[in-house]
Formats: C-alpha cells, sequence, structure tokens
C-alpha cells in the first residue's frame, strides 16, 4: 500500500528494477546521520524478487524525483536471517522515529518522519523479514547492483551490539491492523530475545548410530553397537540403510524387516533405563528411529517427519534421505539419516543428493528447513569413497595403521573443504577402520573381483552451538551386512526452560507490549460533543463545524460509524464532510455537519458514533427543532387546515391532521396560489419549469406560504415555478401513492388503462390535485406557440415529480413510463373527468374546485375573481353563497356523457 | 550474543501456553466507576476527578493464568441513558460484561440488573457477566447491602465482588475471575467474533483493512 503522492515516484523507482523486482514499498526522505554517510536525499524501497526481499537505499537528486536519472542505487541489502530493523522513538519528539537495520556488522539508522507512511514501510518491511527467515534464499540478485559498491561489512563504524528490543513492536502495534496477529509472533520473537533470562544449558547425551544393513535381517544382537556406552544416553537416533533390498520393498514400500529392526533396536538400547519411541520415519531402505529417555518425554514437542526420495528419476526412494525434527526443551534438534548416491565416481551425484535433501525437506511448520534448527546431526551411509589410492594401497596405509593418509584421499573431506557437501558441518576426527566393503559376516575388505578399495561411507556429522563429540566410532562385532556400523555419542547443550523464571518474563513482556498497545492506541479530542442547530427549516441548509485533534502519538484514522439496524451512519437530513479520514499527531481536521430537512420532522435528533480505527468510539448528538412546512405537510392536512401552517395553534394542526375531520378545500390553498399565479402570469413564459431560480426566492416563497402573507409573492416567475414542483415533490405522500406507483408505469401503454387508475384507485384529495395541475398544465401547451413548451417535455417533468420512487433514484429507466403515464393527460381532454367527480363529492361544502379548473379551462366567470380574493386573503368574504349562486346559475353543468360519470361517482365511493 | 542463531527462527512456540483473546464490555449508570476500574486495572492509577465517558473508550490488557494467557479487549461505554440504544454495538459480540453499580447508590443497583436482564436477553448467550458493587471504600454510606447484592448474583448466575477502584480492592481479582471462567477451547468462535475465546494463530494476518483515506 503506498500513498497516492507517491504513486508517481513508485513508477519512477520501479524503472530503476527489472520487471521481476517489485518495488513493495517505499520511503521518501529517510535521513542518515552516521559518520561515513555523506548526507543526502534518500530513499529507501522494499524490493521483492521471486519471493526474496531485499531493501534498497538510494540516492535522490530531488526530495522527490522526477525522473528515473534523479536516482542511484546506494546500497541492497538482502533480507535474511542476517538482517534485522526496528524502530525506536527519539526522546522529546514525537514527529520523528529512527528506523534501525542491522545487517551483519552494519548497523544503520534513519531518521524519519512519524506517520502512516513511516510506520507502513517499517510493518512492511518487517513482515518481509518474517516471510524471509524461514528458508534459504538466493540473493544472486543483489550481485548486479552491489558490484563497484564496497563491501557493505567494512564501511561501517558503530559497531556496538544491541539486540533489537521491544521498539520493534510499536510501530506495528501502533499500526492497529493485524495487530492481533501479530503479537503472538511478536512475542516469540522478544521472549527469544530474553531466552538466557529463563533457560539454563543442561548437557544430555546423544547417541547417533548409522548402519547400512545391506538388506540383511536383524540376526545378531545390537548390544555391541547400542549399548557399548557405561552411562545410558538420553536420546538416541538410530538410522539404516538398505533396510530391505527386495523389489516389493521399493514397489510397495512395504517390508516385514521394519519391525524386526525395530525390535532389535529395542532389545539392545541400553538396560540401565527406559526409553520410549518419539518418532520414527522410513522411505523404502532408509530408516531412522528416535528414542527419548522415559523421564524426557514430556519435554518433547512438536515432533514432524519428512522423507526426501533421490534415487532414480531424481525422487524414488532408493537413495536419499529421511529426517526427524524435535524440540527437547527449547532447544531444536534435526536427525537426518541420509543414503547417498553409490558408485566410486558418483560425487557430483553425491553432492547433488545432499543439496536436495537439504532443499526439499519440509516440516510443513515453524521451522520449516533442516538447517533452521538449533542443532543438526547428519548420519548415513553417505557413500564417499577413496579414490586416488588404490585398494592395495589403501589396505597398506591400514595395515600399518595409517588412517591420516588413506582420510587424505577421502572424498568427503575433499568435497566438504571444496564447500561442495555438509558446508558449515563438523566431524570428529575418525580414528576407525573403513566401514566399507566387508565380505560378509568376516572383518576382511572385499575379497571379490571388483576388489574395491575400502571407505569411510558411514558417517556422522553434526552442526550447531553446543554440541560435543564423546566418541565417535566404529563396531566391529556386528558382521552380517557388508558395512559396520558407526555411532557417535554425543554431549549436547540443550536450554531448559525454567517454568517461574519463564512465567515472569513472559508477564513482564506482555505487560511491556500492553502498555505500549495502549499507549499507542489512536488518541483524539473534539471540540464539542452535542450539536445543536438554530430552527431547521425545509431545504435550507444549515452548517456547523466540529474540530477533531489527534492528541496521541499515532495517526488516527477515523470514520462514523453506523450503528446496529441502521443502513447508514447518519439520518438523510444530516450529511458530514469528511465523514473518514486520517489525522496525523498534533493535527486537527474540521468536519462539517450540514443538515438539510426534505422531510416533515418536528426535531431532529441523531447520535453520531466517530469510530477510530484500532482504538476508541465517541458519541456526537446532533438535535434541532425544526419549523413545519406547506412543503412537507400531507395534501389531506393541508387541505383541511383552516389558516396557513404557521398560524396554527397546535389544536388546530392536530385537527387538521385528523382523517376525520372535514376537508375544507378540495384542493390545498397553497398549491392553488402557486398554479394560479402561474396561470395568470406565466403562460407564456418560456422554459417556465426549466429555469432554475434562486434559492433566497424559494425560501422566500415557502414563508410566505406558510406565514401566510397579504403581499404579493415574492420571487419571480420561476421561482414560483421552482416552488411548485418543490411543493409536488416534497408532499408528505406522493400525489400518485407509492402504492400505484408500477401499476401506472405497467398501464403507461394505454390511456384508458392509466384513467381507470387515476378514477378507480385514488383518494379524491389527491385525485384533484392531480386533475388540477393537469388543467393547469394543458393551459400552458395551449401558449406553447408562445413559451416554446411541449407535452413531452412537461409529461417527462412531472412524470418524475408526480410518480415519486417509492425509494429516491431508484430505477431510472422507469423514468419513460412515467413521461407517457403523465403524456395521456396532456393530450387528452380531460374535463369529463373534472366536472362530476369533484361537483358530486363536494357538492354540499364546496364546488370550487370545478370553478378553478373552469377557471382555468378557459370559461371564466366571476366566481374566478371572487375565489382568488378569498384564497389569497383568507380574512375576506366568504364565497360560498357566491358560489351557490354559481352553481344555481347553472353555468356549471355535469359532462352529458352518463356512463362515464356514473362509473366515476362509484369509484369516489370506493 | 553476537553469533547467536537469529532469535526468530528458534522454536520455542512450544514453551507458550495459548493467548486467547476476549471482548469485554462494561455497563452501568454512569458514575459508578466504570472508568475507574478499567483505569485501576490497565494502569493501576485513580482519578477523583474521572472524565465522564461520552462514546466507548477501549484499552486491551492481559492476563496470565497457569496455562492460559488471557487478552482483554475492554470497551468502557458511556452510561448515560441516552447512549442507551448504542449499547448493543458493543455487548454483541462480547464474551465477558461487567456491570457496575455504586453500592452508595441504590437506584444503580436498580439499574444494573436492568442491565443484567438485557444481557441476559440479548447478548451472546455463553457471555461471562460479573457483577462488580463499586466504591466498597465509601462503606459508611452504603445503600446497597452486600448480601442482597450477593443473592441476587447466585440467582442470575454471575460473579459478584464489590470493588474500589479507589484502594484497589478486588479489581484485578474480578476480571482474574472473569479470565478463568471464560471457556479457552480453541476455534469455538463464529464468524464477527462472537462465541468464544479466538485462539490466535501465527501466520493469521487477518484481513487487512486498509485505511480508505490515505490510498
Ligand atoms: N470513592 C470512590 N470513588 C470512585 C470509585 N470509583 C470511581 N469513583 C469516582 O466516581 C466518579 C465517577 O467515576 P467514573 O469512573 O467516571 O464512572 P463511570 O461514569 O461509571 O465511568 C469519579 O469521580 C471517580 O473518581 C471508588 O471506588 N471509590
Ligand atoms: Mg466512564
Amino acid at each position: 500500500m503506498l500513498l497516492a503522492t507517491h504513486e508517481n515516484v513508485l513508477t519512477i523507482v520501479q524503472a530503476k528494477f527489472s520487471c521481476t523486482e517489485i518495488v513493495k514499498a517505499l520511503h521518501l526522505n529517510a535521513s542518515i546521520k552516521q559518520k561515513t554517510w555523506i548526507d543526502e536525499n534518500r530513499i529507501l524501497a522494499l524490493v521483492e524478487h521471486e519471493l526474496t526481499y531485499a531493501l534498497f537505499i538510494i540516492i535522490s537528486e530531488k526530495l522527490k524525483p522526477e525522473s528515473i536519472s534523479d536516482l542511484t542505487i546506494e546500497r541492497a541489502i538482502p533480507i535474511d536471517q542476517h538482517f534485522f530493523c526496528d524502530t525506536d522513538l527519539i526522546p522529546e519528539t514525537y514527529s520523528h522515529i529512527v528506523f534501525n537495520i542491522a545487517y551483519k556488522n552494519i548497523k544503520l539508522h534513519f531518521t524519519i518522519e512519524i506517520g502512516f507512511e513511516s510506520s507502513n514501510f517499517a510493518s512492511e518491511v518487517i513482515r518481509s523479514k518474517e516471510v524471509s527467515v524461514d528458508n534459504d534464499k538466493d540473493f544472486k540478485w543483489l550481485d548486479k547492483y552491489t558490484v563497484g559498491i564496497a563491501s557493505i561489512t567494512l564501511l561501517d563504524t558503530d559497531m556496538s551490539d544491541q539486540s533489537p528490543d521491544l521498539p520493534i513492536a510499536r510501530q506495528k502495534i501502533a499500526q492497529g491492523y493485524e495487530k492481533s496477529a501479530n503479537r503472538e509472533s511478536l512475542l516469540r520473537y522478544q521472549l527469544s530475545l530474553k531466552e538466557p533470562e529463563y533457560t539454563h544449558q543442561q548437557e544430555f547425551s546423544i547417541f547417533v548410530g548409522t548402519w547400512n544393513v545391506n538388506g540383511q535381517p536383524p540376526t545378531i544382537s545390537l548390544k555391541n553397537w547400542l549399548s557399548v556406552d557405561d552411562e545410558p544416553p538420553d536420546v538416541y537416533a538410530i538410522g539404516f540403510q538398505e533396510l530391505d533390498l527386495s523389489k516389493e520393498a521399493f514397489l510397495m514400500f512395504d517390508t516385514p524387516r521394519e519391525a524386526e529392526w525395530r525390535k532389535a533396536i529395542m532389545d539392545a538400547i541400553h538396560p540401565d533405563t527406559k526409553y520410549r519411541s518419539v518418532a520414527y520415519v522410513r522411505l523404502v531402505g532408509m530408516q531412522l528411529e528416535v528414542l527419548v529417555n522415559n523421564s524426557h518425554y514430556k519435554h518433547v514437542k512438536n515432533v514432524a517427519i519428512d522423507t526426501v526420495g533421490t534415487g532414480i528419476l531424481g525422487k524414488m526412494g532408493n537413495k536419499g534421505g529421511v529426517a526427524v525434527r524435535l524440540e527437547l526443551h527449547n532447544t531444536s534438534l534435526c536427525f537426518v539419516n541420509a543414503h547417498l548416491a553409490a558408485g566410486v565416481e558418483e560425487v557430483d551425484r553425491r553432492n547433488q543428493d545432499y543439496n536436495d535433501i537439504n532443499q526439499r525437506a519440509n516440516f510443513r511448520r515453524h521451522p520449516y528447513t533442516i538447517r533452521e534448527h538449533d542443532q543438526v546431526y547428519w548420519l548415513g551411509d553417505l557413500n564417499y569413497r577413496i579414490t586416488e589410492q588404490t585398494a592395495f594401497q589403501v589396505k597398506k596405509h591400514l595395515a600399518n595403521d595409517d588412517l591420516s593418509s588413506v582420510l587424505l584421499a577421502d572424498q568427503l573431506n575433499q568435497q566438504k573443504d571444496l564447500s561442495k557437501v555438509l558446508q558449515d558441518y563438523t566431524e570428529g576426527d575418525i580414528t576407525f577402520q573403513p566401514t566399507y566393503k566387508f565380505d560378509l559376516n568376516t572383518d576382511i575388505y572385499d575379497t571379490s573381483e571388483k576388489a574395491r578399495a575400502p571407505a569411510w561411507t558411514d558417517r556422522i556429522l553434526w552442526r550447531g552451538k553446543g554440541i560435543h563429540q564423546i566418541a565417535y566410532r566404529s563396531h566391529m562385532d556386528l558382521k552380517i551386512s557388508d558395512h559396520k556400523p558407526v555411532s557417535g555419542l554425543f554431549k549436547s547443550e540443550i536450554s531448559v526452560i525454567d517454568q517461574n523464571k519463564y512465567r515472569k518474563v513472559h508477564e513482564e513482556l506482555l505487560k511491556k507490549m500492553d502498555k505500549l498497545e495502549n499507549e499507542f492506541l489512536p488518541q483524539v479530542t473534539v471540540d464539542q460533543t452535542e450539536v445543536t442547530f438554530d430552527l431547521v427549516k425545509f431545504r435550507e441548509p444549515q452548517y456547523k463545524d466540529i474540530i477533531i485533534a489527534n492528541t496521541g502519538q499515532v495517526l488516527a484514522e477515523f470514520e462514523f460509524i453506523k450503528k446496529l439496524d441502521d443502513v447508514s451512519y447518519c439520518k438523510d437530513w444530516l450529511s458530514i464532510t469528511p465523514f473518514s479520514g486520517c489525522i496525523r499527531p498534533g493535527e486537527k481536521c474540521d468536519l462539517r455537519l450540514t443538515v438539510n430537512l426534505e422531510q416533515p420532522l418536528e426535531t431532529i435528533y441523531d447520535i453520531l458514533v466517530l469510530h477510530l480505527i484500532g482504538g476508541k468510539d465517541m458519541f456526537i448528538t446532533v438535535s434541532g427543532e425544526c419549523q413545519r412546512s406547506c412543503f412537507t405537510t400531507s395534501i389531506a392536512t393541508l387541505s383541511r387546515a383552516p389558516v396557513p401552517l404557521l398560524q396554527l395553534t397546535p389544536d388546530q394542526f392536530k385537527h387538521a391532521e385528523n382523517q376525520q375531520s372535514p376537508v375544507l378545500y378540495s384542493v390545498p390553498r397553497e398549491l392553488w396560489l402557486l398554479i394560479d399565479y402561474l396561470y395568470r402570469n406565466g403562460l407564456k413564459t418560456r422554459e417556465l419549469f426549466e429555469t432554475s431560480a434562486l434559492h433566497e426566492e424559494v425560501i422566500r416563497i415557502r414563508d410566505w406560504l406558510d406565514l401566510g402573507s397579504m403581499d404579493p409573492i415574492p420571487g419571480s416567475i420561476y421561482a414560483v415555478a421552482e416552488a411548485l414542483l418543490l411543493f409536488l415533490s416534497y408532499t408528505r405522500d406522493p400525489i400518485i401513492p407509492y402504492h400505484l406507483h408500477d401499476t401506472c408505469i405497467a398501464a403507461a401503454s394505454n390511456y384508458q388503462n392509466c384513467k381507470q387508475i387515476i378514477m378507480q384507485k385514488m383518494l379524491d384529495l389527491d385525485r384533484n390535485v392531480f386533475l388540477y395541475l393537469v388543467m393547469f398544465l394543458q393551459e400552458l401547451l395551449k401558449c406553447s406557440n408562445e413559451n416554446g413548451t411541449d407535452a413531452k417535455t412537461l409529461a417527462t417533468i412531472f412524470g418524475d415529480i408526480l410518480l415519486r420512487d417509492p425509494v429516491r433514484n431508484s430505477r431510472p429507466q422507469a423514468n419513460r413510463g412515467k413521461a407517457s403515464f403523465i403524456y395521456h393527460f396532456l393530450i387528452n381532454d380531460q374535463s369529463p373527468l373534472i366536472m362530476p367527480s369533484g361537483l358530486q363529492k363536494y357538492e354540499q361544502n364546496d364546488g370550487r374546485i370545478n370553478c378553478w379548473a373552469y377557471s382555468i379551462i378557459g370559461q371564466k366567470n366571476n366566481c374566478d375573481d371572487n375565489l382568488r380574493k378569498y384564497w389569497e386573503y383568507p380574512d375576506a368574504e366568504d364565497p360560498f353563497a357566491l358560489s351557490e349562486d354559481f352553481l344555481k346559475d347553472g353555468n356549471f353543468k355535469p359532462d352529458n356523457d352518463g356512463n362515464q360519470s356514473s362509473k366515476d361517482t362509484q369509484s369516489s365511493e370506493n | 550474543m553476537a553469533n547467536r542463531t537469529p532469535a526468530a527462527q528458534r522454536p520455542n512456540g512450544s514453551t507458550q501456553g495459548k493467548i486467547c483473546q476476549f471482548k469485554l464490555v462494561l455497563l452501568g449508570e454512569s458514575a459508578v466507576g466504570k472508568s475507574s476500574l478499567v483505569l485501576r486495572f490497565v494502569k493501576g492509577q485513580f482519578h477523583e476527578y474521572q472524565e465522564s465517558t461520552i462514546g466507548a473508550a477501549f484499552l486491551t490488557q492481559t492476563v496470565c493464568l497457569d496455562d492460559t494467557t488471557v487478552k482483554f479487549e475492554i470497551w468502557d461505554t458511556a452510561g448515560q441513558e441516552r447512549y442507551h440504544s448504542l449499547a448493543p454495538m458493543y455487548y454483541r459480540g462480547a464474551q465477558a460484561a461487567i456491570v457496575v453499580y455504586d453500592i452508595t447508590n441504590q437506584d444503580t443497583f436498580g439499574r444494573a440488573k436492568t442491565w443484567v436482564k438485557e444481557l441476559q436477553r440479548q447478548a451472546n448467550p455463553n457471555i461471562v457477566i460479573a457483577l462488580a458493587g463499586n466504591k466498597h471504600d465509601l462503606m459508611n454510606k452504603r445503600m446497597v447491602e452486600y448480601e442482597e447484592a450477593q443473592a441476587y448474583a447466585e440467582e442470575n448466575g454471575l460473579l459478584f465482588m464489590e470493588t474500589s477502584a479507589k484502594t484497589a480492592m478486588n479489581v484485578n481479582d474480578i476480571f482474574l475471575a472473569i479470565a478463568k471462567k471464560l471457556p479457552k477451547n480453541e476455534q469455538t468462535a463464529g464468524p464477527g467474533g462472537s462465541g468464544q475465546g479466538r485462539r490466535l494463530v501465527e501466520g493469521d494476518t487477518g484481513a487487512k483493512t486498509a485505511g480508505n483515506c490515505c490510498k
């Protein structure tokens, strides 16, 4: 993960490397203040090549390189088992840390700025180190970068031996991510550093034996091999080769010899104590058994085995090795029983087998490979011969007890000196005669035609600390094979844990880690946890700022989180910018909370949960009082409200909200005011509904409607048009109810169906609004020559508003259906629909809808002006009488279409 | 030291007991001393004027048992009634809860009982609940009798101790008692961390939740 700002730099740095060498992480601006280092702009880069990692120190001409020519690779440090890194705090400063790198005896201290970049980089490097220690890695790819650079080990002066201590944990812990996952490995690492504090070395005697039995059954006792020492050893590791030479053993992997030889071992081990087998493994003829003294059994842990065949086809089990690994107390041991390629001349093949075993043995747990163990015992028929001397010469030297002359010609010694095999293994002095090849059941070297030169094919070597060989010998009494068995007795230092001390160290470390972890948790303060808004009004956004300050020592990454069962981290009337972010230690961040009320609420209230990633949560309470508006009130309520909304007493409002209260107006007064104004003043205005108005004007019209005013409407014709659109968009319930939404769209292709929905399924008040609006739009269309509008445009605009989506902004593809639905009503004559229903429903108390409809559809009469007067000025004279007159006058006639009218009657009664 | 085998690859993993991680939540009326108990337990401190918690504070602390190590992720919640609806965010998925009341205030004990009820209904059914009667040092103003609380705790299968964040009395003990009572069998935790203690395995790097602001 790289900082966005570094993306360009990454590309430039990557260009320095081949395509198989991937830049994984970067740190710009790493300064180094050590004597032998010139103060330059340096970049640290973590580069991966085939799962090996290296840290590159790159000099950059510029603080931020702009081209590849700005960069010079200064150092390449392989990240292998010699590589260590950690971070240190600089006392009194919280802005920078020291990033320490140790490689063999070089120590580098980079000062880098604390922050996301540094913690990320440090943890990437630490992680790469963790994956690197597991295997022997090939770092040849680094060679090309180190040519011409003085050997890395000579340069540095600071040789003080300081082991990486706890600080390594800090950035990682502070990081917050995956901290618990790292914790155990971190703890293990720290514990291992403190190992001397809770362990002591105790000598264990380990008996290692190897014998190529030439496929013979155990017809003799093995006592003279396994029980020749006075003291019983603590551990036995006994390996055989050529346990069974039969085809069956090779092909079926099964042999009766296995059990026979295991029994022979058990019969022959030291009688003075009891042993238990801890592991046993066989591959064809190679068998290895590890036994421990009963009393140590419970201190043996994590036993694992593996086998590697290197024989036919390079994988069959006629040659190769078998291995057992285990932990005895706190020391890891690995025993490898190998049978390498035969043949005098096959030296390279044997070396190859050795390498294959090393590379391929894998214990599928940590540590995976042979070499990673504290102690390795390598035994077996390694098959190295004597080449430079004839059998005759060898036998002559042996007759003279001159072993050393022969040993000079020993292939194993020679190959080892050339570092071709068992490079860092040790072998004790050989003081016994070659163990191969004897005539069976004799002590006589090969008398066959081949007359091979005697050789020390059977060997035991070791690797690791604290191993002391006590004896290295052959056992000439066991004659059934053409090899003689060999054994090595070792006194080996095993690290034993003192449980009490261990517990103490363990607990102390945990405490330290807890402390660090808590100390490095992200910490912030907010300047207020109660945000109260002033009176919140419809579509009049208000904001309040809060300040978050990072008072902790690490980067604080924050975000607002959802409460259980909530869909979002805040209510939909609120928005927070930014709703997540990062704040560096000591820095602040302003958050803006904006309310924009579009729904009918009396108060707003929400508790926000501000979460710090990897840390605490803080609650911020947002509240405020809301002002009612006709824009978010239901048609039903408005039609029952005797006076403008904000003039209503609470009781009056309750009364208006009550569905049982009488309907006072067929359409809400507010709607009438808007439409009537547009009808009188806007029919000839171009792009009436497509021109956006000043927000303040719309707000003024809102207040004018809500408060009720004698003043002329306070806004341009466009503001009134926009107010109308808003009114229809935000009414508490959509004009066409949600449950009809899909039905309407489905019916959109057929006018009769659409008409039926409107006439039969809608509530009367909603239908009034719908038809009233439609009548007005038709008037608008009549003037299309002047205003330039057309039915399609209006249908699109109003379709979206009248057929409000159940979930806002869903399914834009439905818009066409909505438009065509409305379109029908714009191009067909609606007067037959209006008159009967409006009249019949409200003839008792209100004929006004019909009057407006008439006023709009052009049948002007005096009711028009009087009504307007009444509606605009609520205190004006009641026009009822007038309307009754008007009705009596018979100016108003129901439609002649009787069918239509009776249908409508039915529907309104439904 | 200089030529030791690199420590990181030493195979001494066998010598440690396992580390189990548990989420623990503190609940109770505001001002009964929840934050103070945590502060005492984690840092060994006590503040006469403990800032009131507006949110949910987070700290971690490890306790060592004979064979296991228990790491608590402690969520100290705000006690005010108006934050009540947010409490489930913290006790859902918690394996342990300490419900705290103030022995000098009978109302807080009543409130504690309703918390216990809520936990029994809504929290993880295996949750280990401890009841802490805090401010034991103010014995002379005691309003809630030890026996009464003790009997209530027994009836409801709760751990119970009277504690004092001020004098540290029983503070470590109550956490330790919880640690002991928590089930430590491996991998019983369901997804989302509810259920029981999560055994942390090496190499379990977890999903790296990258910061969404700094990429
Ligand atoms: N005497 C006494 N006072 C306490 C004790 N625990 C907490 N307090 C005080 O009680 C007040 C509220 O404590 P606090 O931890 O903030 O309670 P919370 O709201 O439950 O987190 C603070 O003034 C503390 O100093 C206690 O054990 N004894
Ligand atoms: Mg608190």
